[in-house]
Order: C-alpha cells, then sequence, then structure tokens
C-alpha cells in the first residue's frame, strides 16, 4: 500500500487542494495559507523520490524550501498587518490602490 | 500496520487540507493545515527522513503555523472583517476541473516507473550526519545564499515594523 503511486497522490492531492485554495478564496491569510500547502504537496514529493532512488540531495532541497517558506513567512505577515491596520479589511478586492482603473 | 498508519496519515492530511479552504473563518482553517503539516511530518518518517521529520515539526508546525495563529489572535478579526464569498463552492469546483487533469497526467507518469520497495529501512539514510555532509559537501553556495536570504527576510521585518511605530508616534505628536 505504501507504493509510490499512492504517495505521489497524496503530494499531488496537497498540491492541488493549495493551487485550489489560491484561486477560489479571497480571504488574504487562507491564501497565504494554500501557498504553504503548495509548498508542503511538493517538499512530500521530494522526499518521496529522494526513498525512492536512495539519494539524499532532495532532502537538502526539503531543507532549502523550509528554510524559504520561514523567510516568505516573516515578511508576508508582517505586510498582512500593516494592510489590515490600513484598510480593516482581509479582502483581496480591497487591496487594489496600485490598479490603474477608476476605483480609487 | 506500516500501512495502516500510512493511509490514517494520509487522511489527516488530505482532511486538514479540505478543511482549510471549506471553513470561513481563518482560525479553523489555520487548525486545518497545522492536522496537515504534523500528518506530513508522519510521513516523512516513514520514509526514513528523520531529520526533516524533526525540522518540519519544529519549523512548519512549531515556528510558522503558531506565528500565524498568533498574528490570527493579534489582529482580532471579527466576523464583519471577514469577506464574503458567495461563489466560493463554484470557484472551487472550477478549480478542481482545472487541477484534475494535471494529477492525472503526473500520476500516469509516476505509475509507469518500475515499482520499488518504499518500506522503512534500518541504515543511517536521511540521518543528520549523512545529510550535513551532503549540504556542506555539494549544496555550499545554495546553503550561504538561503542564509542571505534569511539575513535580507529580517531586515525587512524590521523595516516594516519600523515604519509603522513611526507613524503612530506621528499620531501621537499631533494629539
Amino acid at each position: 500500500m505504501i507504493s509510490l503511486t499512492s504517495l505521489a497522490f497524496v503530494s499531488m492531492a496537497l498540491f492541488s487542494i493549495g493551487a485550489i485554495g489560491v484561486i477560489s478564496r479571497r480571504n488574504i491569510f487562507v491564501i497565504y495559507m494554500s501557498l504553504e500547502m503548495m509548498l508542503n504537496g511538493i517538499n512530500l514529493f521530494l522526499v518521496t523520490f529522494a526513498r525512492y532512488h536512495f539519494n539524499m540531495d532532495p532532502q537538502v532541497i526539503t531543507i532549502m524550501v523550509i528554510a524559504i517558506a520561514a523567510a516568505e513567512a516573516a515578511i508576508f505577515l508582517s505586510v498582512i498587518i500593516l494592510l489590515f491596520r490600513s484598510k480593516k479589511s482581509l479582502d483581496t478586492d480591497v487591496f487594489t490602490t496600485l490598479t490603474q482603473g477608476e476605483k480609487s | 500496520m506500516v500501512d495502516l498508519l500510512f493511509i490514517g496519515l494520509s487522511l489527516l492530511a488530505i482532511g486538514g487540507a479540505l478543511a482549510m479552504i471549506v471553513y470561513a473563518n481563518p482560525m479553523y482553517s489555520a487548525l486545518g493545515v497545522l492536522i496537515s503539516m504534523l500528518s506530513v511530518a508522519g510521513i516523512f518518517a516513514l520514509l526514513n527522513a528523520t531529520f526533516l521529520f524533526m525540522v518540519q515539526i519544529i519549523v512548519y508546525a512549531g515556528a510558522i503555523m503558531t506565528l500565524i495563529l498568533f498574528i490570527l489572535m493579534f489582529l482580532n478579526i471579527r466576523e464583519e472583517d471577514l469577506p464574503n464569498e458567495p461563489n466560493k463552492f463554484k470557484l472551487i469546483a472550477l478549480g478542481a476541473v482545472i487541477m484534475i487533469p494535471l494529477n492525472v497526467l503526473v500520476l500516469k507518469a509516476v505509475a509507469k516507473l518500475p515499482s520499488k520497495d518504499m518500506l522503512l529501512v534500518n541504515s543511517d539514510f536521511g540521518d543528520i550526519g549523512p545529510i550535513g555532509m551532503v549540504l556542506y559537501n555539494n549544496w555550499l553556495v545554495a546553503f550561504e545564499l538561503v542564509s542571505i536570504l534569511l539575513l535580507v527576510a529580517l531586515i525587512g521585518a524590521v523595516v516594516l515594523a519600523k515604519k509603522r511605530t513611526r507613524r503612530v508616534k506621528h499620531v501621537g505628536e499631533v494629539s
């Protein structure tokens, strides 16, 4: 049961659910957690193939991905705090100040 | 036994991810993500990646998700701050329609590979010592770049936090 295909199914399911969360939700916190979920699915895929080929390089790449996710968390969460303080909302449709439309 | 463990951890991981995109309250979403991350850590342990199992629990579940939960409680989000998402489930169905062909493609490609035994082995594969050797021999440049990236993120977070305190001080002077 613990085969390559089932592990690939679990990791692709996590990645797909993350992508669906990014395109379907409007809450900016949920979008950020969906990004984390996509990174998690890719990590699981890498570790699966590390075990399959008995090679340790994918595990090192996974450590790099986790470090980059930690750096991303610091910046993203401080930006979310600034946005929430200025607009009092978590809706991504509110943060349109930089677009060119007639909406102010 | 290992198979049952794997099935349970996989169901928990996928269920937590589904709870993340279904619930409207971000607090429940964060708890679902926490369950999913811990289950993925368990699957790492089943795949002989003992060091990554620890790193996943400490960094993802311990640091990142705790930071997210802390900020969710710190912002004190009420019901009216949440965006109303009337056609959330329609968009989820649309996203599933987009993502299912990609999944079928990848799973067909993976199923063509020759099957190997993926059970636990009694060796030092995935221990901290061999991973350190690979990290410092083959991936030294990437390791240094990641350390510079963490430094830049630290400085960026300090700069973003500093701008806010200056504005607060300015408001205090006016009043």
